[in-house]
C-alpha cells in the first residue's frame, strides 16, 4: 500500500510514476522460470532467494535457464557464508573452521547450522541449508568447481578479518585494506559470476583475460553501498570508510557526523565517491563482453542503480544523517534503460556522470580529480560509441602555401572556365536559332502575324481588351 | 616499441626555441634525465629561461637566415633536432609564413646536409581544428584543415611545416622525422593560458559562466609535453639503430604524427575554477551566474561593436564565447601505444604548480617594488 507521502511525491513527479507503470505493465522477462518442472528442494531454494535478497532475486530469476540454478545457488551459498560471518553471537572458535571449510561443507549431505542468534534475519536459510547442498550437487561439475573455489577464497578472507582484532575495533585502515575488503566480499563474486557466464557460453571468454574489469564490477557496487550505508553501519558499530581517507578531514570517525563538520564530512564523502567513480569506465567495458540479454540485464541493472546512487550521495550531507535512496520511479526508469543494450546503459552513465560533475564544488580538495574522472568516463563512452563522424576531406586540404595558392588559382580558373563554357553554349544556340529564323523568313514566314497574336494573347491574359481583331482576322485570311 | 630505461646521453641535441615556454622545459627535462647529453639551444634571444647546467650552450640566431643556420649546424653537428621555435601568435601573416614554413624548411635542409639522425617537430593540435566542428576524442586520422578553410593563418602555416617535416622523413634514408601535436599547454612560464585566467579572477570575472559547462577540453601540463618530445626522440634514435630495417607499421614512429595531451580532458569551466581556487578564489558555486551560450554570443557581438567604436577590446567576445563552450579533446592512444607515453604529472598537480609559480613571481615583484 503506498504511503500518503509517496502519493504526494508521485503527484508532483508524474514522469517517475509513468516509469513505474511502464515497468510493471510492459516488462517481459527474457526467460521465465518454469516452476512446474522444479523439484521441491529447488523451489525451496528460490523461496530463500526471495527471502534473503531484496535487489538480486528478481534479476536472478530472469536468467537464462542454463545459469538460473547455478547463480541462485551461488548466491545462497555466499549468503550463508555471510550470515555466519556477520553474526557476532557466534564464538570465533565455532565460526572460523566453518568459514575456512565452507567449500567442503556445501558438499556434505544434510548439513545444517542452527547456532545463529535468534535475531539473525537469514538464520532460517542455514537451518534448512540441506536443500542448498542437495541442489548444489546436481549442477554441472564445472559450475561446482567455480563456486567451490570462490567459496573457499571468500571464506578464508572472511576468517582473516574475523581474526583481525584491529579491524573489528577500528574498522578499515588504508585504502588498500578497503579495496582488499571489497575484493573479498564483492570482487570475488564478480570473478565467480564471470567464470560461470563464460563457462555457460553467455559471455566473451576475453573477460577472463582482463581480471581488473570483473574486479571493478564488484568493487563499484560494494563501494557505493559502503558510501551510502555509512550512517546505518555506524549505528551497527561498523566502519568501512578507510581511515586513510577520513583522517584527512576529521580526527575521529564520529566527527564526520557532527553538524559543525558538514563541509569536512562532504569533502571526505567526495573522496570516497571519487574512489568508486574511477571504476565506472571499467564496468562499461565489462558489459561490452556480455553476449546474452538476460545476463546483460543481470549485470547492468545493479551498475546503473549504483551510479544513480552515487549521484544522490554526492555533495549530500543527508548520508550522514539517514539512509539515502533513489526513488522507486527512478529505479524503474533505470531498469527500463538497463535491460536493452549497452548504448542505453552508456547514456545512463553519461547522464549521471554529468549530474555529478554539475554539483562538483570547486573548493573541494578533490574537485579537479572528480572532473578528470567524469571526463574519463565520457571519453570512454565516446570511444565505443562515437557521437560524431570524422569529417571526410572531399577536396583534400592543401599541404603547403604553394599548394594553397595553386588550389586557389585553380578554383579561380575553374570559375572562368564555367563562364566561357556558358557563353559558348549561349552563342552557339543563338547562331543556330538565328539562322533557322533567317531561313524561315527567307522562305516567306510571317513573323509579324505571329508576333501580333502573341501580343493579343498577352493582353487577354492580363485582362485588358485591346484592338485585337485586325491581326487575328488578317492572319486567317492569309492562311 | 620497447623503450629501455633512459640512457645517460642522447648525443648532441639542438633545441630551437629552447628559451621559450615549452623549449626551456624540454631543456630542463633533458638535462635531468639524460645528463650526459650535449645540448645546444638556438633562439632569437637567449637571455631568458636559461639552464645553469654546463652541458647546455646558447646560440643567438634566426631560423629564417638559411646561411647562418647552415654554419651553425656545421659547427654543432647535432645528432638530434627538436624544433619548437614558432612565430608569436599575434604576429603578421608574413612573419608566420617566414618563421613557421621557411624557417622549418631551412632547418630541414641544414639537418639533412649535416647528417642529423632524428628531427622532432612541435606542431599544434589545432591543425585539425575547424571552427564549425567540435572535436570529440579526435585522433590522427582526422584531416588537416588548411588553405581557405582555416581561419587562423598561424595554424595553416603550422600544418604546412608539419607536412614538410613528415615528407622529409627518410630522405636521405638515415634522416628520421616525426611531429608532435600538443593541445592547450600550461605550466610554469606559460604566458597565455594561466596568466589570462588569473587576470580574469582579479577582475572579478569568476562569477560568470557561459554555456552549460558540459564541454570537455584538453589542457596539457608542459612537463608532460616535454616528456612526450623526449620519448619521440628516443623512439627515433632506436629506429635509427635498426637501419636499414623499417619497423612494422604498428610500431613505426618515423614519418608519423602524434596528438599529445595530459589525456585527462576536463570540463572547460572546471579547469578555470580550479585555477581560480588555486589563485585564492572562494566564490561558492551557487553564486555563479549562468549565461546561455546564444545569449552570451549575442552580448559578445554587441560589446565588440560598442568597444570597437571606443577603440577597445571588451571582456567578453564572440570568440571567447565559442572557445569556452566548445568541446575539444583528443585521443592520445597512438602516443600511448607507439611512444609508451602517459602523463608523468596529473592535471591537478600541474595546475597547482603553474598557479603557484605566478603567485610567487608576483610576490617577488612586489618585494622588489617595496625595497
Amino acid at each position: 500500500m503506498p504511503s500518503p507521502m509517496s502519493l504526494i511525491y508521485y503527484t508532483f513527479h508524474p514522469q517517475e510514476l509513468r516509469s513505474i507503470i511502464q515497468w510493471k505493465v510492459w516488462h517481459n522477462p527474457v526467460h521465465e522460470r518454469d516452476e512446474s518442472k522444479e523439484p521441491e528442494t529447488l523451489r525451496r531454494c528460490f523461496f530463500f532467494l526471495d527471502k534473503t535478497s531484496r535487489s538480486f532475486s528478481a534479476v536472478i530469476k530472469e536468467l537464462h535457464p542454463e545459469l538460473l540454478g547455478p547463480v541462485c545457488l551461488f548466491y545462497l551459498i555466499l549468503r550463508g557464508l555471510d550470515t555466519i560471518e556477520d553474526d557476532m553471537t557466534i564464538p570465533l572458535e565455532t565460526k572460523e573452521p566453518i568459514l575456512r571449510n565452507f567449500q567442503d561443507i556445501i558438499e556434505k549431505d544434510g548439513w545444517t547450522f542452527t547456532e545463529n542468534g535468534p535475531n539473525e534475519k537469514d538464520r532460517q536459510l542455514l537451518v534448512e541449508f540441506n536443500v542448498v547442498v542437495e541442489e548444489f550437487k546436481k549442477i554441472k561439475p564445472a559450475y561446482q568447481t567455480i563456486i567451490k573455489d570462490i567459496a573457499k577464497r571468500m571464506g578464508n578472507g572472511m576468517a582473516d578479518y574475523a581474526n583481525n582484532a584491529e579491524h573489528n575495533i577500528n574498522g578499515v585502515n588504508t585504502i588498500d585494506d578497503y579495496e582488499l575488503y571489497c575484493h573479498y566480499v564483492a570482487g570475488l563474486v564478480g570473478e565467480g559470476l564471470t567464470r560461470l557466464f563464460v563457462e555457460g557460453g553467455l559471455a566473451n571468454a576475453a573477460l577472463l583475460k582482463r581480471p581488473e574489469l570483473m574486479e571493478s564490477m564488484g568493487q563499484f557496487l560494494q563501494q557505493v553501498n559502503i558510501i551510502r550505508d555509512i550512517k546505518e553501519d555506524l549505528d551497527d558499530k561498523r566502519r568501512f570508510w578507510p581511515k586513510e581517507i577520513w583522517s584527512k578531514y576529521v580526527n575521529q570517525f564520529e566527527d564526520l557526523f557532527k553538524p559543525e563538520n558538514k563541509h569536512l564530512a562532504l569533502n571526505a564523502s567526495s573522496e570516497m565517491i571519487l574512489t568508486a567513480l574511477s571504476r565506472a569506465d571499467d564496468c562499461l567495458y565489462y558489459l561490452a563482453g556480455i553476449k546474452e540479454q538476460s545476463v546483460f540485464n543481470f549485470c547492468a541493472i545493479p551498475q546503473s542503480m549504483a551510479i544513480a546512487t552515487l549521484d544522490i550521495c554526492f555533495q549530500n550531507h543527508d548520508i550522514f544523517k539517514k539512509n539515502v535512496k533513489i526513488t522507486k520511479g527512478e529505479a524503474c526508469q533505470l531498469m527500463i534503460e538497463s535491460t536493452q543494450n549497452l548504448q542505453l546503459v552508456c547514456d545512463v552513465f553519461r547522464k549521471y556522470t554529468r549530474k555529478i560533475h554539475q554539483k562538483n564544488n570547486p573548493h573541494d580538495p578533490n574537485f579537479l580529480r572528480i572532473s578528470m574522472t567524469c571526463g574519463k568516463i565520457e571519453q570512454f563512452i565516446e570511444s565505443i560509441f562515437p557521437s560524431q563522424k570524422k569529417p571526410v576531406n572531399e577536396k583534400a586540404s592543401p599541404v603547403s602555401v604553394e599548394q594553397a595558392a595553386k588550389a586557389k588559382a585553380e578554383a579561380q580558373e575553374a570559375k572562368w572556365d564555367m563562364i566561357y563554357m556558358g557563353l559558348t553554349v549561349f552563342l552557339t544556340l543563338f547562331i543556330i536559332s538565328g539562322s533557322m529564323v533567317f531561313i524561315a523568313w527567307m522562305a516567306g514566314a510571317r513573323f509579324d502575324i505571329a508576333l501580333d497574336q502573341l501580343k493579343d494573347q498577352w493582353r487577354a491574359l492580363m485582362g485588358s481588351s485591346g484592338p485585337s481583331d485586325s491581326g487575328g482576322a488578317s492572319g486567317h485570311s492569309e492562311l | 616499441m620497447s623503450v629501455q630505461g633512459p640512457s645517460p646521453s642522447l648525443g648532441k641535441v639542438l633545441i630551437t626555441g629552447g628559451c621559450g615556454f615549452l623549449g626551456h622545459h624540454i631543456v630542463n627535462l633533458l638535462v635531468q634525465r639524460h645528463p650526459a647529453t650535449q645540448i645546444a639551444v638556438l633562439d632569437l634571444r637567449t637571455n631568458l629561461n636559461r639552464s645553469s647546467s654546463s652541458t647546455v650552450s646558447y646560440h643567438d640566431g634566426d631560423i629564417t637566415d638559411a646561411d647562418a643556420i647552415k654554419s651553425l649546424f656545421a659547427q654543432i653537428k647535432p645528432d638530434v633536432v627538436i624544433h619548437t621555435a614558432s612565430a608569436n601568435l599575434i604576429s603578421k601573416n608574413e612573419v608566420h609564413y617566414k618563421v613557421n614554413v621557411e624557417g622549418t624548411q631551412n632547418l630541414l635542409k641544414a639537418a639533412q646536409e649535416a647528417g642529423v639522425k632524428a628531427f622532432v617537430y612541435t606542431s599544434s593540435a589545432s591543425v585539425i581544428y575547424n571552427p564549425k566542428i567540435e572535436l570529440k576524442n579526435a585522433d590522427e586520422t582526422w584531416p588537416m584543415v588548411t588553405g581557405d578553410d582555416q581561419p587562423e593563418y598561424y595554424t595553416a602555416t603550422k600544418a604546412y611545416a608539419e607536412t614538410a617535416v613528415l615528407e622529409a622523413n627518410r630522405t636521405p634514408a638515415s634522416f628520421l622525422t616525426c611531429a608532435i601535436r600538443p593541445a592547450g599547454i600550461f605550466g610554469e612560464g606559460d604566458v597565455q593560458l594561466l596568466p589570462k585566467m588569473v587576470t580574469a579572477f582579479r577582475k572579478g570575472q569568476t562569477k560568470f559562466q557561459v554555456g552549460d559547462n558540459d564541454n570537455l577540453f584538453d589542457f596539457s601540463y608542459v612537463e608532460n609535453i616535454a616528456h612526450g618530445h623526449l620519448l619521440a626522440v628516443q623512439a627515433l634514435l632506436h629506429t635509427h639503430k635498426m637501419l636499414p630495417t623499417v619497423p612494422l607499421d604498428t610500431e613505426r614512429v618515423d614519418g608519423e604524427v602524434f596528438f599529445l595531451t595530459n589525456g585527462q580532458p576536463v570540463y572547460f569551466w572546471d579547469f578555470a575554477r580550479a585555477v581560480w581556487h588555486e589563485a585564492g578564489d572562494r566564490l561558492p558555486l551557487s553564486s555563479v551566474w549562468h549565461l546561455g551560450q546564444d545569449f552570451a554570443f549575442f552580448v559578445g557581438g554587441m560589446l565588440e561593436w560598442i568597444f570597437w567604436i571606443l577603440g577597445k577590446t571588451p571582456n567578453l567576445t564572440r570568440q571567447q564565447v565559442k572557445y569556452s563552450t566548445f568541446t575539444r579533446y583528443y585521443s592520445i592512444d597512438k602516443a600511448k601505444r607507439k611512444l609508451g607515453y602517459s602523463p608523468i604529472v596529473d592535471l591537478d598537480e600541474g595546475v597547482r604548480r603553474g598557479v603557484r609559480y605566478i603567485l610567487e613571481k608576483e610576490e617577488r615583484e612586489k618585494q622588489k617594488k617595496g625595497q
